[in-house]
């Protein structure tokens, strides 16, 4: 009799009588409000799981896809995964796609960086048909890498610049040398080592007393990084590594940044953010952002002394290096989530300095993002997932520190697998036409209802579309306006 | 008649004088009236006038108000009641006597263990003071206690709300019938008698939730803000009962309407408290850590504010002025008596709980504190003990009881059927407030009315709209492990809208 998941409501309640005006009004509600404990992915017990979370997960969670599923029956959808994630797998199966090999022919593959590179490749010979989507760009390193990334912030802002574009105003810097960019300054100060050391050591000696971070180009999750505060470091450090010990450092290429020394704490900790951005096209650019980002909070207080300087549990927030911290707590993992971040913000900064920050965050996004456009081979197959590392200093500006193209799916808590299912969910969402079936053709302008936790950052095509029905306001006017205030 | 009216307004101004003169803001209050009494705007020949105006122009009418506000809500009602108490009823022919036994002796078996746990680890109840390698070590790592080494595997918390729950469901009244004990075992709160509304009563009481503002107002934060610069608590309390404050402004709102705002003398006090945990070592500071370490900490919504807790609740442990604040039950009951902290106040499982919210609230751990502490004395104290309070723990199991059996009987039915208490599922919540168990965002706007409506009711009212919310998925289920998992998770609660549909009316 109580069997069926949430439309079961109508049937039985209505026999009650006086019993239950306001419950029924409640089990009335609950598809619409309560959609998440259906989808309460790994956390109901087996007999609900099989009932009411099984029979809800298709219709509550999957947005548009679920319905659509059956217009194309006789195409049977083939993923290809190199991540043997359950997260990944377990979004695949519930569309009911059938998982097959990178030889056979496959719809979706959810590729590693090795492998797209293979398929994109002149001498692979592959060549990718209409109903086929991969989740990378070929040249996705011009935004991950640290290097390249630099170079072409660098670019964009001296073509702006060249072109009088009001974006590329400077102004006076506040520490007295030079000036900076108005409101494109969204990156710590970067040379490449050793090509620009020469430039480097002249802005050292600028600011004598700031702390540098040296990483390596094209590592990742806190590898090889460490921090200089002394010339004589950096050049000891250069020594060794021509020595005959580390072959391999004298081959990699470095960066170095000026060091973020003024993060702001919370609860006297250093957090960083990681907000996950999915482009589904570079040209015109089709960005959006994911809302439940989470800060990843360093285990051991923020000390800036030197004798701190080579503890980097102190100063890196990256995961992969705080598991091996002692103090790591295994059930939230140093995560808070973005709402969180924003309420305690709000109550205690207030909502204005709250939203100019979240605003911030999104312009920093959406221009890192038109710095790479120009260079990016943006192919109709391609889509991607980046997960962005943002520090936020103590006057609440946000400092862009590098951008991810493969993050991290491994879930390190309940609630982080959690979260990283409804992203690939929503992602697959996004990036799917309605009926679900890759298709280059699809103009790729996702339905409001496809969107789930994801929210427009920006999307050229439609922006154009806008501007060009109220010709009145200017261009720059209308990518102001739609930037502001989106995080709610 | 009026005579009669005459001397009762006249016997009411005098407690009231009396207990403002007993409060610890009477003397920046009185010095600053001795002060304008002497400015140039007040003349001796028309003093009356112009000491009013004065006084008006200064702002001190609004802080005389509040004050006797907070004075008749909070320490004159008792009065009353303790005093028609004491007249009416006598111990023995006091119907609600077991209850109040119960508490004392509640009260009583807390301590004992406290004591035990002292006896058995070989420390003083009384603390002793902290050796000066400890001390220098304590006071450098006073910012960030969380690394502070201690050896904590020998404590372990006093109680947890499985133990206070399991002495509310024995609780057994003269009153209580014996014949029925059958089949079905015992477990109704029935048969305690004392009064709680029914749903029409709670709609009345809620009635302005409901109520659609006839003045749209535009702008909330701009309304907030005039509301707070006026000062005056009462507006402030009616602004919460909306349930939609805006974040930036509830803590000053949550100050006004606890009356804990930070004065000179709070913050001296702070620094005695902090300084006092500095030079004594006491038990309950290990107790303070293993509960911050055993739930806050563990907490992703929380776990940022950790080390803010250690330094709240450790000032909390020694704060003489909540002992003299909090209500217990008195008794006449026989039998040794045990000695507490200076709080009063037993650590218990989750008792950090009741703070951390506030983390979200304030950045100073002094503002913290206060407002914290005016919260824990009004409310949260309730919940922990056993008393015969309109909204004590007991009045609010029964509510909880009474709704369910009313307006869920099929939920009531089916917990029946299952033999489990349906307040086993949802004691943790009522007992922390629903702490750690919603969301923040939601957990303060819940908070935000019990200020405003000056009532815990909500709390019980809140459970069963959950329970019955998840109706559907309870009903298929058949042990108390899988109706604990269905509603294990309350991220998707939204209170407002729930709160407002359950007492809407068609």
């Amino acid at each position: 009799m109580y069997g069926g998941g949430g439309d079961a409501s109508t049937m039985y309640y209505g026999c009650a009588g006086p019993v239950s005006d306001w419950t029924q009004r409640i089990a009335s509600l609950q598809p619409t409000i309560d959609r998440s404990v259906a989808t309460m992915y790994g956390r109901l017990p087996a007999t609900v799981g099989t009932g009411a979370a099984g029979g809800g997960a298709g219709g509550g969670g999957a947005g548009g896809a679920g319905g659509n599923q059956q217009c194309h029956d006789r195409v049977k959808i083939g993923f290809c995964t190199d991540l043997d994630k359950s997260v990944l797998v377990n979004n695949f199966e519930k569309r009911g796609w059938h998982q097959v090999n990178g030889d056979d022919d496959w719809h979706f593959y959810w590729a590693g960086v090795q492998t797209c590179r293979n398929i994109f490749s002149v001498d692979s010979g592959y060549r990718m048909h209409d109903n086929q989507m991969i989740n990378h760009f070929p040249n996705h390193y011009e935004l991950s890498r640290k290097d390249l990334l630099v170079k072409n912030i660098k670019r964009y802002r001296k073509d702006l610049e060249r072109d009088g574009n009001p974006l590329a105003e400077k102004t006076e810097s506040n520490n007295s040398s030079g000036t900076r960019y108005l409101y494109l300054d969204f990156v710590p100060t970067t040379f490449v080592l050793p090509a620009d050391y020469n430039m480097f050591v002249e802005e050292y000696r600028k600011f004598p007393l700031s702390t540098w971070i040296m990483k390596p180009c094209g590592k990742s999750q806190g590898a090889g990084i460490f921090l200089i505060n002394k010339l004589s470091k950096l050049k000891k450090w250069s020594r060794e590594a021509k020595g005959p010990f580390h072959p391999q450092i004298a081959k990699e290429s470095y960066v170095i940044s000026r060091y973020i020394d003024n993060p702001l704490l919370i609860g006297g900790k250093k957090f960083d953010l990681r907000l996950y951005v999915l482009v589904a096209s570079f040209r015109p650019l089709k960005a959006y952002l994911f809302k439940q980002g989470f800060c990843r909070f360093c285990t051991v207080k923020y000390d800036t002394s030197v004798t701190e300087l080579d503890n980097m549990y102190v100063h890196l927030t990256n995961v992969s290096v705080q598991k091996h911290g002692g103090e790591y707590n295994t059930l939230h993992g140093g995560k808070w989530s973005v709402q969180n971040l924003a309420l305690y913000l709000e109550g205690t900064r207030g909502k204005e300095v709250t939203d100019r920050l979240f605003g911030a965050i999104s312009w920093l996004i959406v221009h890192s993002l038109r710095a790479v456009a120009p260079v990016m081979a943006s192919d109709r197959h391609c889509f991607e997932c980046y997960g962005y590392d943002i520090i936020i200093d103590n006057a609440l500006k946000p400092w862009l520190v590098e951008v991810n193209a493969s993050p991290s799916l491994t879930s390190t808590t309940v609630n982080d697998r959690i979260l990283k299912y409804k992203l690939i969910d929503n992602i697959l969402s996004v990036v799917l036409p309605p009926d679900g079936l890759p298709d280059v053709r699809w103009n790729k302008i996702p339905s409001a209802d496809a969107l789930g936790n994801f929210e427009l950052l920006i999307d050229e095509e439609l922006a154009a579309q806008d501007e060009a029905q109220n010709n009145s306001s200017s261009s720059s006017h209308v990518k102001s306006s739609k930037l502001s205030s989106r995080w709610k | 008649m009026e005579e009669l009216q005459d001397s009762s307004i006249h016997h009411m101004t005098a407690k009231v004088i009396a207990a403002i003169k007993s409060a610890k803001c009477y003397e920046p209050i009185y010095k600053e009236l001795q002060r304008l009494v002497a400015s140039p705007n007040v003349y001796k020949n028309d003093m009356r006038n112009t000491l009013e105006d004065a006084i008006k122009a200064a702002g001190l009418e609004t802080e005389i108000r509040n004050m006797i506000y907070n004075l008749v809500r909070s320490r004159l009602r008792r009065l009353d009641v303790a005093d028609g108490r004491q007249t009416t009823k006598s111990a023995q022919s006091d119907p609600l006597g077991y209850l109040k036994r119960a508490g004392v002796l509640w009260d009583r078996r807390v301590r004992k263990s406290l004591n035990a746990m002292c006896g058995e680890l070989k420390v003083p109840l009384h603390g002793q003071p902290r050796i000066s390698a400890d001390r220098e070590d304590f006071v450098a790592k006073w910012n960030e206690l969380s690394n502070y080494n201690m050896d904590l595997a020998n404590y372990r918390p006093v109680y947890a709300p499985k133990d206070l729950l399991e002495v509310l469901l024995s609780l057994k009244g003269p009153t209580r019938p014996t014949e029925k004990t059958d089949q079905i075992p015992q477990w109704e709160f029935s048969h305690i008698a004392l009064p709680v509304k029914n749903l029409f009563e709670l709609r009345t009481h809620y009635a302005e939730l409901l109520r659609s503002d006839p003045y749209s107002v535009p702008d909330l934060a701009m309304q907030c803000q005039r509301i707070l610069d006026s000062r005056h608590a009462p507006m402030c309390q009616q602004y919460l009962k909306k349930g939609c404050t805006p974040a930036p402004y509830r803590g000053a709102l949550w100050a006004s309407v606890l009356d804990s705002k930070l004065h000179d003398y709070d913050i001296d006090n702070w620094q005695k408290l902090r300084n006092s945990v500095w030079t004594t070592d006491h038990i309950v500071d290990k107790l303070v850590f293993k509960d911050i370490q055993l739930t806050a900490s563990n907490d992703d919504q929380y776990f940022v504010f950790e080390d803010v807790l250690y330094q709240v609740l450790l000032c909390f442990s020694r704060d003489t002025d909540i002992a003299n604040c909090v209500e217990y039950e008195t008794f006449p009951v026989k039998g040794k008596t045990y000695e507490g902290p200076p709080s009063g106040v037993v650590p218990f499982h989750g008792i950090c709980m009741f703070a951390a919210p506030f983390c979200y609230l304030y950045d100073s751990p002094v503002c913290l504190y206060y407002t914290f502490r005016a919260f824990y004395i009004r409310y949260c104290h309730r919940l922990t003990t056993i008393n015969t309070h309109p909204q004590g723990i007991v009045s609010l199991c029964l509510l909880f009881e009474k709704l369910l059996q009313t307006y869920e009987p099929q939920l009531w039915s089916h917990f029946r059927e299952l033999q489990i208490q349906p307040l086993r599922v949802v004691f943790k919540w009522l007992m922390r407030g629903f702490s750690g168990h919603l969301p923040p965002d939601q957990l303060l706007v819940l908070w935000d009315l019990i200020l405003g409506f000056d009532s815990l009711e909500i709390l019980p009212l809140f459970a069963i709209i959950i329970l019955s919310f998840r109706k559907d998925s309870i009903m298929q289920v058949s042990s108390l492990d899988s109706i604990e998992a269905i509603l294990a998770d309350l991220s998707s609660i939204k209170v407002l809208p729930l709160v407002q549909l359950a007492l809407s009316r068609d």
